[in-house]
């Protein structure tokens, strides 16, 4: 107990970048998510294809070694990010690959009628994705997307493996100044737990409150 | 990739365990359970892997070999996991074929053993090649506790020849290979004992 009170600003430091990664990467995934779900249902010939490749490398290989490509493997092409930057990029690529396919998903459970009835009432192709397609598509994929920003929140501690010191960074830093290596990574796990609790509960009532009626 | 067989071997033993508990057992079994799986699930896999690690190797008398470590804590998250397939696929059996054997006279055990089990294994197998894929990718994070897998290999490789894109890349290629030739097999093996009937696609054709 008194360890987090000892601690408790390195731990908060710690949470505020595990926050600011979180805060990045999960609208930056979203946002793949949606384009690679939208180019695999309508790129045609040359889009389509492409999403399919890169959902395959992006679920097909380990967060951790698209971190390393990203972080150590892409300033020999003389692309070099910070290690946040880095981080970010790879978490939201990597969580973009995934929400592509709960939307994918969702996309295809919207009956193709609707599609038809707008394209009839005179609507373009980019106006009926816009106003009938996403709508609903973003609404059922929420339960999917939910899952998958909890998995974001928890693989957030990656970023420690690229030189990030985020929560868990701070967790090991302290363990090292403490030797009490169990006390603290229960309480960082714990903290993550807490994260992960308060998510889900904002989620829910997001599904809630942007549910259509009927 | 003996790191991934083991892990979800031991996963397997008990998240069906944990299940058949969870559904089956006595008052005080879920409160304990739910426990476990709020921490096994909720905590990332990195923090469990230092958990263990750094954490209960530090314990007096206790040893951890970084295999060790890593072999328990992904074990053990796995199993949290792959109870929640089991206890879906359990309760995915209709409740009318348990009420049926019982009243033929078979014992609860042997409900479950012989009506019960064959079905959820079968409902299972999609759920657990999901595992397998995941499970594949965690065990990169064996390299942050030093243990010799893949990615330590390749990062070894890429520094000794600073060839450092090229050699990534085909870490990944395995990766990716490891990946869709292990759920080929779990594709295989759902195929092999689908039960006449029973499997979604009959069911989706009837309706």
């Amino acid at each position: 107990m008194n360890l987090i009170i000892e601690f408790y600003p390195h731990l908060l430091a710690g949470l505020a970048v595990t926050l600011e990664l979180i805060a990045c990467a999960a609208p930056l995934g979203l946002l793949i998510g949606i384009v690679v779900a939208l180019s695999r249902a309508y790129g045609g010939p040359l889009l389509s294809p492409l999403a399919y490749i890169y959902q395959i490398i992006f679920r097909g290989t380990p967060l951790l070694l698209q971190l390393f490509i990203i972080y150590y493997g892409l300033p020999r092409l003389g692309i070099v990010f910070s290690p946040l930057t880095a981080a970010i990029i790879g978490f939201g690529s990597c969580s973009g690959a995934y929400h592509s396919e709960y939307l994918r998903g969702a996309l295809l459970s919207i009956p193709l009628g609707q599609v038809e009835a707008a394209r009839a009432l005179g609507m373009g192709k980019l106006q009926t994705i816009r106003s009938i397609v996403l709508p609903q598509m973003i609404r059922r994929a929420i339960p999917g997307c939910s899952n998958e920003i909890t998995y974001l929140i928890k693989y957030s501690s990656l970023a420690y493996l690229v030189t990030v010191i985020d929560l868990t960074g701070q967790g090991r830093l302290i363990a090292y100044a403490t030797f009490r290596f169990f006390d603290v990574f229960l309480i960082v796990g714990l903290i993550y737990l807490g994260l992960v609790t308060i998510a889900n509960h904002l989620l829910q009532l997001l599904e809630q409150k942007v549910r259509i009626p009927g | 990739m003996l790191l991934v067989i083991v892990c979800l071997g031991l996963g397997l033993i008990l998240g069906v365990l944990i299940a058949l508990a969870y559904l089956y057992g006595t008052r005080w079994s879920r409160p304990i359970l739910a426990a476990y799986d709020r921490v096994f699930r909720g905590f990332p896999a990195l923090v469990l892997l230092f958990l263990f690690y750094f954490g209960v190797g530090s314990f007096p008398g206790v040893h951890l070999s970084p295999f060790i470590a890593v072999l328990l804590a992904l074990g053990l998250r796995s199993a949290a996991y792959q109870s929640q397939i089991y206890r879906g696929s359990l309760l995915a059996v209709e409740k009318g074929q348990v009420d049926a054997a019982r009243s033929l006279g078979l014992t609860k055990r042997q409900t479950i053993w012989s009506i019960v089990i064959p079905q959820a294994a079968y409902f299972s197998l999609p759920g657990l090649s999901n595992e397998y894929s995941v499970l594949l990718k965690d065990t990169a994070l064996a390299f942050a506790v030093g243990v010799i897998e893949l990615l330590t290999v390749g990062k070894f490789i890429a520094l000794r020849t600073q060839a450092i894109l090229p050699i990534y890349l085909t870490v990944g290629a395995i990766y990716i290979l490891l990946t869709y030739s292990g759920l080929l097999v779990f594709w295989l093996m759902e195929r092999s004992i689908r039960i006449p009937g029973l499997s979604g696609h009959s069911r989706g054709r009837m309706e």
